[in-house]
């Protein structure tokens, strides 16, 4: 007989679908997208179709397995029993010789967003104070922006974007990377909104809009606040403003006395009229919403940009107005229960930084490395830094489905299960639902959940020396789940115990309209153009514009690395993989640098050179060039390898740390000769 | 007039995900190499603006059927519905139909060695049911109707100018995407 399981889409993705399996006999048969899901209605994207294909794929790794020597691909299959020796041996040896824990460290982010991941915290946790990776690559300054604006991180329900007349979709790529808010802004559409994309280049979602204002990256800030100051000379602001926010007269004062249009049009590449004109509609409509995504705040001034915009928001009214907004995201829905370990006193590095802060520690210095949902090598930036730190460790632990490239330096491989073999509970960043995943299958081969072998790993260490890990030695995934909804979850779900989630997925029963009333969760209970938080952090009080980095002569071009609609960072589900990057460049490009396209060139900066193959992109501003995500870093060298981390100017309140200015990347480019090519 | 189910595509929706395409070669367990649907991306500029979309493509189940006319072992027929099957047991993998066709739809299957083409899933839809790709497609881009019941007026055929239009008729619409203001 069929059976059927609710599962949910764990990758790091806004839409976390609903998924329903069918296994026959123990095997996993089909998948679909859960009707009864009011946000993915029933609907996958081609990533997770694949996911049959990915859970018996013949390369996905089904035991534990040591390498002889990093980098050799030379692994031996080993016991669990042996693997989990070697690893308690190691850190009760390490203990010894230092006197504590600090040498042991986890690396850990997203490749699995469910809420029974944190058993690797909760493993490092029981062990006492470690050395932990902090903060996240992805969305650090927009989460502290937006704290310092609203107070808390929140957004409104996505669908309520439906209800807005004007839809401004700023740096924000949606027909790639959030498929299922398209048909939301279709319907908008179709009922007579308007949409216009703000991007720095033309992304199939601004191809899909009504209007695309280009703007020259790191500007966006900028463009927001010129637009602040037409609302204010035309005197479109929201006349209860004085009512519910904090710092509007020096907000405006700025405006007045720093802004200028015309500069702003020659900084932003946004005509000064273009720029009064769109103010002017976004001020004149009634609901008008913004959806800023996660690309223009990797900047050096990314924190500033989203303030700016939130500031943008707030003057014209629309914070708080149902169907308008400025959507980032949330996190309201993450708050699990947790394993009710004491909270240590860790060693934490910035996860953009790790490998530079990790070789700077001493007493103790890293000895243990444990990746878990990371690819650093394929991901990070400072790859010589890394490389040297994994000269340093002196043992390498991965858990992942694949041999990496990060796996390549591991000592030690540990398979783990998909989201068709364990129990987890997972939450969106984006929409409001929350829902249990539970396993259809046995795990395949000898693989095992994070949680069983947090478990298991805490056995062994215990027995090697009792008291050694607090954390269970044994216990149920099932309930452990379960337990992830503490009072405070259960509140937030209107539930009255937790098994009641095993039934179906549920949405959380917040007002659809983030600060609907503008009740504020800030200091002053107001919104906050001017943040006293933002101001101890070191930060200007008011959202100002500071300007990006910018190419310099060396270097002239601004590498984008943009998310593909096929992968998940380094995650791909593309169906055939090339064996170089393709980089898009503006037409004239072509002829300065004397290529053709189709042709192989060179890019380079000071950390490491790359050869790819020259494609065309007429909508390229002429100092950006782009490499979009692709996997075939086993392949080739992999493109992290020219980027340095620059990091972002917010984080370190709402977010763990500061984020990584991906897009201050700045590359040269090269014709090669034939004898040079390596394709 | 004789019925005829088609496809019809809004290319304002269309985002070339592949949804469709993944949902279609899943379900009918064609091999990796071996899909019946097709997304070409298409751009093009004019005075107006500029326009860049996606074309999801299967078979057209043409009015008049050019594989069903050049097929020497009659394997292809046209349903009452207007749908264009293929027997794959009369089938001699003679290429005629691939040949032929002018908008290139059937295939040779890798492991039969026959051709193969998309049958517009006339199983479900004889239960009631819709094609898979059309299941799958998230932003309604792609519909399956009964399309001399439509109205064509918002409804255009981009595979135009070919001469194999006006030969072969095909069943298959799409809504004009709009200009970008740019």
């Amino acid at each position: 007989m069929p059976e059927k399981h609710y599962h949910v889409c764990p990758r790091n993705c806004y839409d976390t679908c609903s998924i329903i399996s069918t296994t026959v006999n123990g095997v996993l048969v089909s998948i679909e997208g859960n009707p009864a899901h009011d946000y993915t209605k029933g609907k996958l994207c081609p990533k997770a179709m694949n996911d049959i294909q990915k859970v018996y794929n013949p390369s996905r790794i089904r035991y534990p397995m040591r390498q002889r020597q990093r980098f050799s691909g030379n692994w031996e299959r080993m016991s669990w029993d042996e693997a989990l020796d070697m690893i308690a041996q190691k850190i009760i040896d390490s203990k010894k010789h230092d006197g504590n824990t600090l040498s042991l460290a986890l690396n850990k982010y997203s490749g699995n967003f469910g809420a029974l991941h944190n058993a690797m915290e909760w493993l490092f946790s029981g062990m006492g104070p470690t050395t932990r990776a902090v903060g996240s690559p992805c969305w650090s300054a927009g989460v502290d922006a937006q704290t310092y604006d609203f107070g808390k991180f929140f957004c409104s329900e996505p669908r309520e974007m439906g209800h807005a007349k004007l839809l401004w979709l700023w740096g924000v790529n949606p027909a790639w990377t959030a498929v299922h808010q398209m048909p939301i802004i279709f319907d908008a559409m179709d009922r007579g909104s308007k949409v216009i994309c703000f991007d720095t280049y033309l992304s199939d979602t601004a191809a899909r809009s009504h209007r695309f204002i280009q703007v020259k990256p790191g500007t966006d800030g900028l463009l927001a606040l010129a637009m602040c100051k037409v609302l204010c000379e035309e005197n479109l602001m929201d006349d209860k403003l004085y009512d519910y926010t904090l710092g509007l007269v020096e907000f405006i004062d700025y405006l007045t006395n720093s802004i200028d249009l015309t500069e702003a049009a020659e900084i932003t590449g946004v005509k000064a009229e273009i720029i009064r004109e769109l103010a002017i509609e976004y001020g004149q409509t009634c609901p008008a919403c913004i959806w800023v995504g996660f690309g223009l705040q990797r900047y050096t001034n990314g924190g500033q940009t989203l303030r700016a915009i939130d500031a943008l928001g707030a003057l014209a009214g629309h914070i708080g107005e149902k169907g308008g907004g400025v959507h980032y995201g949330h996190f309201e829905t993450w708050k699990f229960a947790g394993a009710g370990l004491p909270e240590q006193q860790n060693r934490q590095l910035n996860i953009n930084r790790f490998a530079r802060e990790a070789l700077a520690c001493d007493k103790p210095p890293l000895r243990v490395l444990w990746l878990s949902g990371r690819n650093p090598l394929a991901q990070d930036a400072d790859l010589k830094h890394w490389h040297r730190l994994i000269q340093q460790l002196e043992l390498i632990v991965i858990n992942d489905l694949f041999l990496t490239k990060s796996a390549q330096a591991a000592d030690i491989f540990l398979p783990a299960t998909t989201h068709y073999e364990h129990w987890d509970l997972n939450s969106s960043y984006w929409h409001y639902w929350v829902g249990i995943n539970e396993p259809a299958i046995n795990p395949v081969g000898e693989a095992k959940s994070d949680l069983e072998i947090a478990w298991n790993l805490s056995a062994k260490l215990n027995r090697f020396e009792k008291g050694s890990c607090s954390f269970p030695t044994s216990g149920s995934e099932r309930e452990t789940a379960l337990k992830q909804l503490g009072p405070d979850m259960l509140r937030m779900l209107g539930l009255n115990t937790p098994e009641e989630i095993l039934d179906r997925p549920i949405k959380a029963k917040f007002p659809p309209t983030a600060w609907e009333n503008h009740e504020f969760v800030t200091p002053s209970k107001r919104y906050e153009f001017q943040s006293s938080r933002a101001l101890a952090a070191g930060l200007p009080a008011l959202p100002v514009f500071e300007p990006a980095l910018l190419p310099s002569k060396e270097t002239p071009l601004r590498l984008l690395t943009p998310h593909h609609s096929m992968m998940i960072n380094s995650q791909s589900y593309q169906d055939a993989l090339s064996d170089y990057y393709d980089l898009y460049i503006n037409p004239r490009l072509l002829e300065n640098y004397g290529l053709k396209i189709g042709e192989t060139a060179e890019i380079w900066n000071e950390y490491a050179s790359l050869q790819v193959k020259v494609k065309v992109d007429m909508s390229l501003p002429e100092d950006v060039v782009i490499i979009y995500q692709q996997a075939i870093e086993q392949r080739a060298q992999a493109r992290n390898a020219l980027l340095n981390s620059n990091l972002s100017d917010m984080g370190d309140v709402a977010a763990g740390g500061k984020g990584l200015a991906i897009n201050e990347t700045f590359v040269s480019l090269r014709k090669l000769t034939p004898s040079e090519r390596s394709f | 007039m004789l019925k005829q189910i088609g496809f019809i595509l809004d290319a304002n929706r269309c985002l070339g995900c592949g949804a469709c395409l993944k949902a279609c070669q899943i379900n009918h367990n064609l091999p990796p190499t071996l899909t019946w649907r097709t997304i070409r991306k298409i751009e093009d500029e004019s005075s107006d603006g500029k326009r860049r979309f996606y074309l999801s493509s299967a078979c057209n189940h043409c009015a008049n059927p050019e594989c069903m006319r050049v097929c020497p072992s009659g394997a292809y027929s046209k349903r009452r519905d207007g749908i264009v099957v293929h027997n794959s047991s009369k089938c001699m993998g003679c290429k005629s139909c691939v040949a032929s066709c002018p908008f290139s739809v059937p295939k040779i299957h890798p492991e039969t060695g026959k051709a193969t083409k998309c049958l517009l899933c006339y199983d479900r839809l004889d239960l009631g049911m819709t094609p898979y790709c059309v299941k799958a497609c998230p932003t309604r881009a792609l519909l399956c109707q009964e399309i001399h019941s439509i109205s064509l007026d918002q409804l255009i055929r981009l595979t135009a100018p070919l001469p194999g239009l006006r030969l072969t008729n095909p069943s298959v619409y799409y809504k004009e995407p709009r200009r970008l203001n740019y």
